[in-house]
C-alpha cells in the first residue's frame, strides 16, 4: 500500500478555498490535468455516493466516487473505479483547516492505494505531482492568489 | 460546551517543532506564560496520566494531567485538574502537521470545557489570545517566522 500526503498553505480563507474545492464536479474549471467532468445519472455533485467522470486532457477516462463530504470539517474523500493506470484501490482524502492568526487555509490531500512495484515510484510521482501539487498551484492560479 | 480553536504555520520542519514542544514538563522554556513547572510524583513527562504542576507568570497554579500523545501523528491532549479560572471538563489538544510545501508545520491548539454562559466569551477569548496564540507567537518567534 502506498500513501502520499502533500499539503500546502493558501492565503485566503478557509471559505473562499472551500467554496471552489467541495464541487466534486468542478475540477474541470481548475485542475490542469482535467478535460471534462460529469456526474452521472444526472446527480447533485454533493450527494455522497455520486460517480464523477473524468475525461483527462490525455483523452484518457476515469470514474470517480464521493464517498465523504462534511462541510463541518471542509472535507471530503472519494475513491477511483475505472482507471487507465496502475492505480488500485486508490481512496484520497482532501481536507482545508483554517489558519486562525493570518486568515489563510492549510490544505492536505492524501492518497493510497496499490500498484505494482515496478510501477511504485512513477506512481507516487504521478499522484504527489501531477495530481495533488499541479492541483495547489492551479486553485492558486485559479484564485489569483500569488504562488 | 465552549470551543477555543487557534491556529498558525511555522517556520520549520515539524519534527523541529514537535522536539521543541513534545516534553509534557517544558512549557516554560517555550511559552513566555509559563514561570516554572513540575511532574508530580518524578514520573516520566510522556508517561501518559502524568500531571504537570505549574505556575503562570503571574503566580498562578495549575494542574494538568497528559491524557495522549503521539510521535506518529505529532499531538498531545491534556485535561485540566485543577487552576484559576471558573471552568471544568476542560480538555485541550495541541497538534502539529507538516506542510509538505515549504517544509513548515501547521499547528492547532483547541480546547473544550465547560463554564457559566455569561463568562464564555472571556474564557475563550483569554484562552485563545494567552495561551493558545502567545504559545504560537512564541514559536514563531523561536523558528524565524
Amino acid at each position: 500500500m502506498a500513501k502520499v500526503i502533500r499539503s500546502t498553505v493558501l492565503p485566503a480563507p478557509i471559505e473562499v478555498v472551500w467554496d471552489v474545492l467541495r464541487d466534486f464536479n468542478g475540477h474541470d474549471r481548475w485542475h490542469p490535468a482535467v478535460a471534462s467532468s460529469e456526474i452521472e445519472r444526472g446527480r447533485d455533485a454533493d450527494r455522497v455516493g455520486s460517480i464523477r467522470r473524468f475525461k483527462l486532457t490525455d483523452g484518457s477516462e476515469l470514474r470517480e466516487q464521493l464517498l465523504t463530504l462534511s462541510d463541518a470539517e471542509t472535507a471530503y474523500s472519494y475513491c477511483l473505479f475505472d482507471t487507465p493506470i496502475p492505480l488500485f484501490n486508490y481512496v484520497s482524502h482532501l481536507r482545508l483547516m483554517p489558519v486562525t492568526d493570518s486568515d489563510h487555509t492549510f490544505w492536505e490531500w492524501e492518497g493510497r492505494f496499490d500498484t505494482p512495484a515496478d510501477q511504485h515510484d512513477a506512481m507516487v510521482r504521478l499522484v504527489g505531482t501531477d495530481i495533488y501539487e499541479a492541483g495547489f498551484g492551479a486553485i492558486r492560479t485559479h484564485l489569483g492568489l500569488e504562488s | 460546551m465552549a470551543r477555543v480553536f487557534v491556529s498558525s504555520v511555522i517556520n520549520a520542519e515539524a519534527s523541529a517543532v514537535w522536539e521543541r514542544i513534545r516534553d509534557f514538563n517544558a512549557m516554560p522554556k517555550w511559552h513566555p506564560r509559563i514561570r516554572d513547572s513540575r511532574i508530580e510524583e518524578g514520573l516520566p513527562s510522556d508517561k501518559i496520566g502524568c500531571i504537570r504542576n505549574f505556575h503562570l507568570q503571574n503566580g498562578d497554579m495549575i494542574r494538568e494531567q497528559l491524557v495522549g500523545m503521539s510521535d506518529y501523528d505529532l499531538f498531545c491532549s491534556y485535561v485540566m485538574l485543577e487552576g484559576p479560572m471558573p471552568l471544568w471538563d476542560y480538555m485541550a489538544t495541541l497538534r502539529l502537521t507538516p506542510v509538505t510545501d515549504g517544509g513548515r508545520t501547521f499547528a492547532e491548539w483547541s480546547a473544550e470545557f465547560s463554564c457559566d454562559p455569561d463568562k464564555e466569551t472571556d474564557l475563550t477569548n483569554g484562552i485563545a489570545t494567552n495561551v493558545f496564540k502567545g504559545g504560537f507567537d512564541a514559536l514563531k518567534r523561536h523558528f524565524g517566522g
